[in-house]
């Protein structure tokens, strides 16, 4: 009787088995046709269609990878972020090493600010398994990477990342350029220097290259250097603003320096007379009586004080009989060029490029 | 039960085409290892095997038949959504009407009754027709689930198999619940909760005999199962996390809301049940279908979720899809569904329908909490996964099941304290609010009188301590001699004493024995010479009062001893105070 029931129930299991791969069979067809039609509507950026054939794709095939990162996918259109990261996980538990689901839930994680789980999901995306332009898609999520780093003001993690992907640049000179920004914006202006370089090594007349080596050798105070690309860099595109502005506190500076190599006793006094005459100006300017918002204080007083002690002997004469008296002068025009710039906001024009000069000269007074 | 000679006969007519002869000894051993406590375990396996693959053949069937009637996709069109559910009541009506009675009503109640009043028939066409009617019902958008008819298919094919088998009646009336359990283990893809339902609802107790039987049927069915529809659960679980001891309040107050829900889930069932069965026999051809259209016009409305069994809505629920706004408005939609579908006599189970309900009302709590205590960290996935312990416990009234119902889909113990305390508080709630549960309630409805196992959970039971007498006089030692002895008995009215003949051994004497030895001139000798060496059982006063019964009609005194010294006489019972006991019990 057992043998019986043992045999009714194998030629049952066959007869299941049967039926199992009909309904299978059926399924997958309509999982799939709900799936085409689910890919052709998020490539559109329908995502609300996108989102109902997928759900209907996973009605039948319900632990489908693909369909469910693509609803994932969609869903993310749709800003639905927390379904989309139920999915993700849900993906990520099966397999942990996806580029994709890595990047998606670092995207997510970074959007609901959850950045130490951002940056941990963009790490293992940076390092994941990719089907396809491995090289290419690593790198767009190191760059998103970056970007959290940077925004998060965590520029040591932001330089090491920014080194790596620098090492992986190869000739590209729009991911040099934009290795540049992200080191300008990180404060590492040697780096970004180098980046903007590299990339004008391919293309010599690249505007953005140029500008950015501008700013970046502005910013490390070669002002030669930086003369030299901010011009270029105007000269290719005369509507950039910020890079014409940018040259014209430069070429102040190079002007305005009485400490500049090989120019006469004469010039040079007339430029500490002038830069004297700025800074009495601005001096002025902040004065608590000309300000409405500064409020008197000691400092200001005193300096203006001290100014007006030194003016009677600033003149071509005395500057001429006293060497000392350059410095003297140019200490205090110095001085009062960093007191105003705190105590009345930051200066412009010439004394911008006073405040520029005396950071310059910074370690010599 | 049924004695080994007994069961060795009933394979003897298993196998009665004689073996030869050098097959004799081979024989005798296979003979001694089938008894037919043993042939019940293998043929449990069979009855989950058979419960699994008709439980894979009755998704299937779901399935097909919601393809072919409301379409493929998750949009549905309005032509579908009305007439799918209408027609599929028509047809269904006549089906049940004509084809198949037993089909309508409640598996569980059925297996119940198969178990308690049947001698565990049920036949099998009851199986076929609930295949078919709950497949055309649920598929076509009826609100209702496919637990409760798994159930009954199992539970038919249980008994089916043990009639081909010719069981014992003992083992016969305990079969339907084997193959329920199957049933319900395959449809739920949780063999744990099923066993808990089983033993927890249908039988009532924890034997061994039976438990085996049961875990071993609910296994092999869900292997099979696995083995088909694989063993992905029925939703996708959300992470859960219990941050803080504080959240336990919020908890306990998902516990009330759903206490309530249930009762007026249960109560518009007890109210609404008996009329639809009271209209004239002619609605009953319309009630299933005029019950599609009310649903098909939910759908319409903006809730196609409460269509079917919905499983896939939970799943969303619990991952934050639906405000918690339109989560409750579900709740409530569902409620109304199912009891439009249950009332009009449409087959099918409230079990999936109870977790959808309770997940959704659980996840409405949960953001609702969540919208006005933004500080707690409460997440609705979480919230759902209780609340559907909740609804299990408030409505079902199954509060073991509920509780590892929870853990066993979630995989998760750290959620046991939540679902602890909330499924507490719906039980208790709705155990004071509906004091009789559904499926007593149902049986009722249905003019059974099967035994309620809530109440037999909390029934009063009355120990041997509750009887007894002090000893008070009764006993004495038995060194002591006749003379002192009728002293002893002449200054009471008392016809019996109990002697201690060693110290944890006792006898019984009577004043007429002790008088007519006295009166035979023995009256210096002791009493221990009028004992026979067989002594009187002793009881202890934990034991049930029912254990006192065995022995009080052949002795008139009974000892009652302290299980830590057996020497201690606590007091003594006779058939009198058993019997007076009782009767004051009875008297309320």
């Amino acid at each position: 009787m057992l043998a019986l029931l043992a045999a009714l129930a194998v030629a049952c299991f066959l007869l299941v088995t049967g039926l199992s791969h009909a309904y299978e069979q059926q399924r997958e067809s309509l999982g799939v046709r709900w799936f085409s039609r689910g890919v052709t509507d998020l490539n559109a950026s329908r995502y609300d269609a996108a989102v109902t054939d997928f759900r209907a794709a996973l009605l039948y095939s319900r632990e489908n990878y693909v369909y469910q990162l693509d609803l994932a996918e969609a869903l993310i259109g749709m800003k639905h972020l927390g379904e989309a990261s139920a999915y993700l996980l849900n993906l990520w538990d099966r397999q942990p090493e996806d580029g994709l689901v890595n990047l998606e839930l670092a995207r997510i994680a970074a959007q609901q600010a959850k950045n130490d789980q951002a940056i941990r999901y963009y790490h293992d995306a940076v390092n994941a398994v990719w089907p396809r332009d491995q090289e290419f898609r690593r790198r767009t999520a190191r760059v998103e990477l970056i970007e959290l780093l940077l925004r998060l003001d965590q520029t040591v993690d932001a330089q090491s990342e920014l080194i790596a992907l620098e090492a992986n640049a190869g000739d590209n000179p729009e991911l040099q350029i934009q290795i540049g920004d992200f080191f300008a914006r990180a404060g590492d202006f040697d780096h970004a220097l180098a980046a903007y370089t590299a990339a004008l090594k391919s293309d010599k007349r690249n505007e953005a290259a140029l500008a950015g080596a501008g700013d970046a050798a502005f910013e490390l105070q070669r002002y030669f250097l930086a003369q030299h690309y901010l011009q270029a860099a105007t000269a290719l595109n005369p509507k950039d603003a910020q890079t014409a502005e940018r040259l014209k506190t430069t070429e102040l500076v190079l002007q305005m320096d009485p400490y500049r190599r090989q120019i006469s006793a004469a010039e040079r006094n007339r430029l500490v007379m002038a830069a004297f005459a700025t800074v009495g100006q601005r001096l002025q300017a902040c004065t608590p009586f000309a300000s409405t918002a500064a409020a008197p204080t000691t400092a200001n007083l005193d300096l203006s004080k001290e100014w007006t002690a030194l003016k009677p002997r600033i003149t071509e004469r005395y500057l001429l009989r006293d060497p000392d008296l350059v410095d003297s002068a140019m200490n205090l025009v110095f001085r009062i060029e960093r007191f105003t710039s705190g105590a009345c906001g930051s200066p412009s024009g010439p004394d911008l490029a006073l405040l520029l000069i005396s950071k310059l000269h910074e370690g010599n007074s | 039960m049924a004695t080994p000679s007994e069961a060795s006969s009933q394979i003897t007519s298993l196998n009665e085409i004689p073996p030869p002869a050098g097959w004799m000894h081979s024989r005798e051993l296979w003979r001694a290892f089938f008894r037919e406590d043993r042939f019940f375990l293998v043929l449990s396996v069979f009855i989950g095997v058979f419960s699994g693959l008709a439980v894979v053949c009755f998704r299937y069937a779901i399935d097909w038949s919601r393809l072919y009637l409301l379409g493929t996709g998750v949009v549905l069109t309005p032509a579908r959504l009305l007439l799918a559910p209408s027609l599929a009541g028509l047809v269904i009506a006549v089906l049940v009407i004509h084809f198949f009675p037993r089909a309508r009503g409640s598996g569980v109640n059925q297996t119940k009754a198969a178990l308690y009043i049947y001698n565990g028939y049920i036949p099998f066409r009851t199986a076929v027709g609930k295949f078919i009617t709950a497949a055309l019902a649920i598929g076509s958008g009826h609100s209702l689930g496919p637990e409760d008819p798994s159930l009954q298919i199992g539970a038919c094919l249980a008994s089916a198999l043990g009639r081909r088998m010719r069981l014992s009646r003992e083992r016969m009336r305990l079969i339907a619940p084997v193959g329920a359990a199957a049933g319900l283990a395959a449809a739920f893809n949780a063999p744990i909760s099923a066993v808990l339902f089983v033993i927890e609802e249908v039988i009532g107790r924890w034997t061994a005999g039976i438990l085996g039987s049961v875990v071993l049927s609910a296994v092999s069915a869900v292997v099979i199962m696995r083995w088909f529809l694989g063993s992905e659960p029925l939703f996708r679980i959300p992470a859960v996390e219990l941050r803080r001891p504080s959240e336990l309040i919020a908890y306990a107050i998902l516990g009330v809301v759903g206490g309530l829900a249930s009762v007026v889930f249960a109560g518009g069932i007890a109210t609404l049940r008996p009329r639809c069965k009271a209209l004239p026999r002619w609605t009953q051809y319309f009630q299933p279908a005029i019950a599609g259209l009310l649903i098909g016009i939910i759908a319409m409305l903006g809730a196609p979720q409460v269509m079917g069994a919905g499983y896939e809505y939970i799943d969303q629920a619990m991952h934050g899809q639906f405000t918690w706004e339109f989560l409750a408005i579900l709740a409530g939609l569902k409620i109304l569904a199912t009891l439009l579908s249950f009332v009009s006599g449409t087959p099918g189970g409230m079990f999936a329908p109870t977790l959808f309900i309770g997940a959704m009302l659980g996840a409405a709590v949960g953001g609702a909490e969540h919208y006005l205590l933004p500080h707690l960290t409460i997440s609705p996935g979480t919230y759902a996964l209780v609340g559907m312990g909740v609804l299990f416990a408030g409505f079902l009234r199954v509060p073991m099941t509920s509780v590892f119902m929870v853990l066993e889909v979630s995989g998760n113990y750290s959620i046991i304290v939540p679902v602890i305390i909330a499924n507490t508080f719906a039980y208790v709630i709705s155990r004071g609010l509906q004091p009789l549960a559904i499926f007593d309630l149902l049986t009722r409805q249905d003019g059974l009188d099967l035994p309620s196992m809530e109440e037999q959970r909390e029934e009063d039971i009355l120990h041997v301590e509750d009887a007894m007498q002090p000893v008070q006089g009764l006993a004495l030692d038995a060194s002591l001699s006749l003379d002192q002895a009728l002293r002893t008995l002449d200054r009471s009215e008392i016809e019996h004493l109990l002697v201690r003949m060693r110290p944890d051994a006792w006898g019984v004497v009577t004043k007429e024995q002790l008088q007519q030895a006295a009166a035979a001139g023995n009256a210096s000798a002791n009493v221990a010479s009028l004992l026979s060496e067989q002594t009187v059982p002793y009881l202890h006063p934990d034991l049930p009062l029912e254990v006192a019964l065995r022995y009080v009609d052949r002795w008139p005194l009974i000892p009652v001893v302290s299980r830590a010294n057996l020497g201690q006489l606590e007091g003594v019972i006779s058939q009198a105070d058993v019997l007076r006991r009782y009767r004051e019990f009875g008297e309320g």
